[in-house]
This record gives structure tokens, sequence and C-alpha cells, in this order.
């Protein structure tokens, strides 16, 4: 058994708790870092939480899409080249636009990559090719279309657009309640459809256990598809956070693919098997928020930006470390 | 997806009810039925034509010894894999199963041995995902004496037996026409069997139907109206369970016997010669399935082991090949006690083992000589000195299985037989002591298991100690000295191979007492 105790197996409260401890852990480990960070600066005040929250948009947000995709038994290496397109798009397109196309641009963009990466997930159910491969394959072929739609940096957007994002107009400084809501509100929305809808279910039965699932009679192509359709809407709110947030497109290939491997990252240290079916998109949100925070804190540490990736390695691997000791320590009382 | 499923109902139920309208008098009694059901799995032909019929209000037992076709059949009635030839019919209607969704709709509901339940989910999100009306599930919970079970709990928290009562609770609750039933009472206590007994009898009371996959023949006696008996793909028999016993069942599962094999057997067993104990175990017990295993086994000895489906040979054999470690108890190898950490430590002590799943010991897509020199790529100098005696001690184990080697760029593409020689050849290369062989001729061509039993014997009578389990009970006979009997977790009964019968193995397999 993996209870612990009695009382805790019969408390529901208590067991959903427990159920979710990997989730409390990294929201106060995150909880631990901002109380740090704060010390460690002269002031903390709200320019500071603007800050934080409004630069997180673009990984939480695609890390909330990777983290529906491996639940549901995959995973997804275009969605930092999925994020460049939908920038790029939006850049290019909203740039001295009236407000309503500006809303329509975003929404089509949200849509379209929505659709689009329903077709890779298609595709990959079809074909029977690894997810690995599929999207390593279509993440280049977004690269590609992202400069050839934006060739060098440029474009922009309407203010009201980076006021959503940012808090403020000009992207600078501004309230911290459009960027929190922002985040919090798309994040809730998912985690509460994934765990409490039928396909959301199907989405963590068919990453747990696909032929379970299949003998169950659960569709088990529908639930990959939409996962994936998920992921593309998520790295179309990630690219438009991207461009509320510079004010300009940028196609670069480095951007998408380091955006990538950091939607990863913060998959596995919130708490989200790799395997499929085991995890929450709450976690993933504060991880997110956490690989961000990393860099204020090393500046204001004074840490060269040189052994920053150094610090934010030895981090995952530590804090993946841990979680494997706490499973292993609680397997062995049982 | 949704519409769909609906739309199946819909017009089901339509003409359920035009049929009882039209012909209230003469409603279809047939319920479910096949005609020339067959499929192969590449050479291996699992189903070569079953026609089954189940009427309505009734519970069929499909029965057969392993290896007949049973789960075969299975599959294809719930949907899980479409037949090569042949036709279902539910109520005279042929139908079409691509999925197992499409079975579910068009009213057939099947309970595997593996309970199909999300692990990583709650009971509850189960039940959601099947659309499943929690208070109906409740009922039939209550029914089996689970009332008190807590709906949030996560299933992979849950003992198997409660997942087994939780998965019929469900496929009742889907308010099927016909139940699908495959070894439901394995894991149950004697007092949850009995209600389930008590359920399907309500179930037949109200004209639906079950089909019932069991090795329990007691069951059978006791709840079935019909049989269907395979054998070898075949449908052998329709017997009325009312009109025979145990021992005809028995007896038409087995069918002929196996009187030509036999002839050729014998001679090779003429006179061998027992050495010292290779391999000993002492309480052998395992944390659910393996209850205080005892037995000695000598070089030259081959010592077959029999069980029916379930009863703890699997872990058994992964605490033999230390591929798991015992609770208690100890494992001697040649006099010395030894606890295996690893199937490493056992292969570095001369006890090697053949699986019951060949696919798991191979690798599929590297060479038939890949595959044979895998054992010898242990050896450490091998990181320096190029390997020169490797290539002939390969090329004597191909001669001596005679593997076809004409497709063996890749192992995958060999047929069932050839890459079983291969799995025991690997070892020839190596050499061994001691070999476990789990169930080695599973969906074997006849001439290659001629070939498999006379190298066991060959092997026995250079001096290797061998432990057989096996699911084919005319092998015993065949290839061993000594039987071993193990009937949930524990050795029952032993008796002497010369003088074992089938019949005398599977009533002892079935718990049942044997008339010395």
């Amino acid at each position: 058994m993996m209870m612990p105790s009695m009382t805790m197996r019969n408390n529901p409260t208590l067991r959903i708790l427990f159920r979710n401890s990997w989730t409390l852990g990294v929201w106060l480990l995150l909880g631990a870092l901002v109380l740090w960070y704060s010390t460690l600066i002269p002031v903390f005040g709200p320019f500071q939480i603007t800050s934080i929250t409004k630069n997180s948009l673009p990984l939480v947000y695609l890390a909330i899409g990777q983290a529906i995709i491996v639940i549901a038994g995959g995973i997804d290496l275009s969605l930092g080249a999925l994020l460049l397109l939908s920038n790029v798009i939006a850049a290019r397109f909203m740039a001295g636009q009236p407000l309503p196309a500006v809303v329509l641009i975003a929404l089509g963009i949200i849509a379209g990559l929505a659709l689009l990466n329903a077709l890779v997930g298609f595709i990959i159910t079809l074909s029977g090719v690894p997810d690995i491969v599929v999207t390593l394959a279509t993440g280049y072929i977004w690269s590609g279309l992202a400069l050839w739609i934006l060739p060098s940096p440029g474009g922009g957007t309407a203010p009201e657009m980076r006021w959503l994002f940012t808090g403020s107009p000009s992207g600078v400084g501004g309230s911290y309640w459009p960027p929190l809501l922002m985040l919090l509100i798309p994040a809730a929305l998912v985690a509460i459809w994934s765990r409490n809808t039928q396909v959301g279910l199907s989405l963590y039965a068919v990453g747990s256990h696909k032929t379970a699932a299949q003998l169950a009679g659960l569709n088990v192509r529908q639930a990959k598809i939409v996962a994936y359709g998920i992921g593309g809407a998520m790295a179309g709110l990630a690219g438009l956070a991207m461009v509320a947030l510079t004010g300009t497109g940028d196609p670069r290939f480095a951007i998408g693919a380091n955006a990538t491997l950091n939607s990863v990252a913060a998959v596995v240290l919130g708490g989200v098997a790799l395997t499929g079916g085991v995890g929450n998109v709450f976690g993933v949100v504060a991880t997110g928020v956490i690989l961000i925070m990393l860099n204020p804190i090393l500046i204001a540490m004074r840490v060269d930006s040189n052994n920053a990736q150094v610090i934010q390695g030895v981090l995952i691997a530590g804090v993946m470390m841990f979680g494997g000791l706490v499973a292993f320590l609680r397997e062995r009382r049982s | 997806m949704k519409c769909e499923a609906r739309c199946v109902f819909k017009s089901r139920n339509a003409l359920h009810a035009a049929q009882l309208m039209q012909a209230p008098m003469n409603q279809p009694q047939v319920l479910l039925a096949t005609q020339g059901v067959a499929k192969a799995y590449g050479p291996v032909v699992a189903l070569r034509g079953v026609d089954m019929t189940v009427r309505r209000g009734e519970i069929h037992a499909l029965l057969g010894a392993n290896g007949a076709g049973k789960s075969t059949l299975v599959k294809i009635l719930a949907g899980v894999q479409p037949a090569d030839a042949g036709k279902v019919y539910i109520e005279g209607r042929t139908v079409h199963f691509h999925t197992p969704a499409d079975a579910i709709a068009a009213g057939i509901a099947t309970v595997f041995q593996d309970p199909a339940l999300i692990p990583d989910l709650t009971v509850a999100h189960n039940l959601r995902l099947s659309r499943i009306d929690e208070a109906k599930f409740r009922t039939s919970l209550e029914r089996f004496g689970l009332g008190d079970l807590d709906l949030g709990a996560l299933v992979r928290e849950l003992p198997l037996e409660t997942l087994r009562i939780v998965d019929l609770a469900r496929a009742m609750a889907r308010d099927p026409h016909v139940l699908l039933l495959d070894e439901i009472t394995a894991a149950l206590t004697a007092d949850q069997a009995e209600r389930v007994f008590d359920l399907l009898t309500e179930w037949r009371a109200q004209g639906k139907s079950a089909v019932l996959i069991t090795h329990r023949l007691a069951e059978v006696m006791r709840i079935c109206d019909q049989a269907t008996i395979l054998r070898d793909g075949r449908n052998v028999a329709e017997l009325v369970t009312a009109e025979v016993d145990e021992h005809q069942l028995v007896e038409a599962m087995l069918g002929a016997s196996v009187e030509p094999l036999m002839k050729t057997a014998q001679g090779a067993m003429a006179s061998r010669r027992l050495g010292e104990t290779a391999l000993e175990v002492r309480g052998l017990t395992d944390r659910h399935q393996v209850r205080d295993v005892s037995f000695a086994v000598r070089s030259g000895e081959i010592l077959g082991l029999v069980a029916l489906e379930g009863q703890g040979q699997d872990r058994l054999f992964d605490l033999l090949a230390g591929a798991r470690r015992p609770v208690a108890g100890e494992i001697q190898v040649a006099g010395k006690t030894c606890h295996f950490r690893s199937p490493y430590d056992a292969v570095q002590r001369g006890v090697v083992l053949v699986p019951g799943d060949r696919l798991i010991a191979l690798l599929p897509n590297q060479s038939v000589h890949h595959n044979l020199a895998l054992p010898l790529f242990n050896h450490l100098r091998r990181w320096l000195r190029i390997p020169t005696d490797e290539q002939p001690r390969v090329q004597r184990a191909i001669e001596r299985l005679s593997i076809d080697v004409r497709a063996a760029s890749q192992v995958r593409r060999l047929s069932g037989g050839n890459q079983q020689k291969v799995v025991l050849g690997r070892w020839l290369v190596s050499g061994f002591r001691t070999l476990l062989c789990f169930d080695p001729t599973r969906g074997i061509d006849i001439q290659t298991k001629r070939e498999i039993y006379a190298l066991l014997r060959e092997l026995a009578a250079q001096g290797a100690a061998i432990v057989l389990y096996t699911s084919e009970l005319a092998e015993i006979s065949l290839v061993c000295d000594r039987v071993l009997i193990l009937h949930d977790g524990r050795i029952v009964d032993e008796q002497d191979a010369a003088t074992a019968t089938e019949s005398s193995l599977l009533k002892a397999a079935h718990g049942l007492e044997v008339v010395a």
C-alpha cells in the first residue's frame, strides 16, 4: 500500500494532499524562491511580481501544452517551433492593425495552430511512427516556415495585446493583475478540464495503460489527437505572449529550440511522468515560473550568466533525484 | 463517436422491439453465434473454424486445453482483434467489430483476465470514462459485498480480486446482452465466486446470456447449461452439462491420445543415470503467488511442472532465474546457498532460463548469430580481445538445433519454432548446468516440438538438470522423469512421469483428489 497510515487513507482531504504531494512540493519551492529573492534585492514590490509573471507566460503556456501531450503518452518536440510560428505571424500581421483585427488574428492563430498540431497527432496515430520522430521533423518545418513569414526580427502588435499579457500598453511596468490572470486562468481551465471531463480523463487513460483503455472501449486515437491539438493551442498562446512581451517578432531557430527543451524540463520537474498518465497541469505552472525565476535570482546573486545554465541543470537533476529518493523510501517502507 | 455509439444502440433496440412485435411467440432463441471463425498469427494457426451458438438465457461454458484457441475467440468476440475468416452473428444479424468499443455497443461486455481499468486513475474516474452510472454500479457492487468500496481510491492501490469485481460490476452496468467472462473466478475467494454465481443465475433468469471461460470444471457443472469444447482451434463438442460429468469434459478436451508422438519418445528415455543435486529450493515463498515451495532436481533429470494458468508458475520461475527475490526460503545450487540479485547472478551459477515469451528473450532486429552469441558478451576480456571461438560455437549450435537460417539477418522474421530454437541455442553456446524451460513448445509446430523434446532429453543425458513447465500435458510423459503439480502457489502433488496420465495430471492440477 502506498498510504503511510490508516488516517491518511480514510481522510479524503489528507488523501488529496498526499496524492498531489509533488505539486504541493513544487509550489512550496516556488514560494521559498520568491521569499529568498525578495531578500536578495533592495526593493521587492509590484514591479518584480509583474516582471516575473509576464516573463513566465510563454514558458508556462508551452509547458502546459507539453504536459497534456506527455500525460496522453506522447511528447512534442515541435512546440517551440510552433511558438515561433505564432510569434512571427502575430508580429507580421498585427502591426498597425485596429483592435478588432488584432483580436481576430490572435484567435485565428490559436485555432489554426491547434488544428495544425491536431493534424500532426492524427499523422502520428495513423502512421505509427514514434511521436518524438514526427514532432522533431515537423519542428524543423515550422521553424522554416517562420523564417519564410518573417525573415528578420520586426513587426509589432496592438497596445491592448501588450496590456493583456504584460499589464501595461508599452510593455514596461504596469499592473500585475493582467499577467497573473493570464497565467492562472488558462492553467486552471486546462487543469480542471483534464481531470473532470471524459475526454480529459481519456488522455490520462491512454497515457497510463493504452491496452486497458482500448479494452474499456475508449477511442485511443481521438485522445492523442485532442492532446496534440491542445498543445498547438497553448503554443499559439505562448507565441502571442512573446510578441506582447517583446513588442516584435523574432524567427530565430534557437529561441524555439530552447523553449522546447525548457517545456520538457518544466514538465519533468512538475511531476508529470514522461511515461504518461501521471501528474497534473498545476505542478507544471509552478516549475515553469521557477525556471524563469532562476535568471533574476542568479543576477541578484551576481553569478556569471555563463554559470546559470550549469545551476539550472544541477537543479533539475537534484529535484528529480530527490523525488526518486522519496519514492524509493516510500516503497521500501511498505 | 458519441453519436455513433448512441445510434448503434438505438437501431439495436429498434430492431429488438420490431422482432418482439413481429413474432412474440418465436422470439429468436440464438443470441450470439459464430460460424467458421478462423484466425492465424503468422504461421501459427490459432483458430481453424469455430461454430458456437449461445442461446438467450443461457450460461455457456467455453472449454479447452491450453492453446486450444479460447483466448483468441474471446479477443475476436470482444473486438480486440478481427477474425481472418468466418462470421459473428448477434440476434441473427452479422456484426463486424473493429474496436472493443464496437463490441460493447453491440451488447457484448467482456471481463478480461487482466482488468481493463486505468491504474493511475481512481475507480470513479474509470467509471466516468466508461460512461457508467455510479448509482447503478454501486448497487451491483453491494451484491458482491463490496458496498463500502471507496470510489476515490486509485485503481493501482486496490487488490486484484477487488479489481476483478469492479471490472465485472462495470461490465454488468453496461447492460449488455452477453457477458464474456474470461477466468472470472481465478483471483476470487470462494465466497466472492459464490456471489458471482448467484448473480449470473439471476442474469440468466432475466433472459440474458453469459459465456464463461474457465479451468474450474466444478463451476461448469454447477452453473453452466451448455459447453462448447475447443481443441486445436476447432469446436469438437457441444455438450449439455446436465448430461455429462467432469471426467467426460476432460476427455472431450483432450481428444484422441497422442500415441504417435509417444512412440518416438520412449526409446531415448531408456537409461539415464542421475547425478548430484543440481538445484534445490526450500520453502521458497513470494509475496503473493508462491507459497512454501520445496523441491530438488538432480543433474541428468528432467523435472516437470504442471499447473493451470495463474497458479504462481511465472513467479516461481522468476525466483529460480533470479528475476525476483523471494520473501522467504532459499535456493541452493550444487549444495551452496545462493542469493540471486539479478538474472546475471543466476547465469553465473549456471542456472539459465528459457522464458515463456520468446520475444522477451530475443533481440528481434538482430541476426540469429548475434542472438546466439549474446551470453558470450558477458566476458570482460571481450572488451579488448577480438573473439575467435565465437563463430565455431555459434555454428555448432545452429547445426545441432538445425535452425533454419534463410531469414537469419533478423530474428523477428523467423518462425516461432525457429525463434524458440535460438533462445535454447543461446545457452548451448555459452554452457549451463541447470536449464529452466517455461512452456518452450507453446504455439510451435509438431516437428519442432519433437526436435525440442529430443534436445532436452539429450541435454539431460549429458548431465544437465532441467526444470520444465509445460501447458501441454502430453509432454510430461514424453520428456520428464518426475512431475510436480502446482496449485494456488503450492506443490500439491508429485507423480511419476512414466505412470502419470493426462487425466491424472489435469485432475490434480484442478485441485481434485487423484485416486491412487
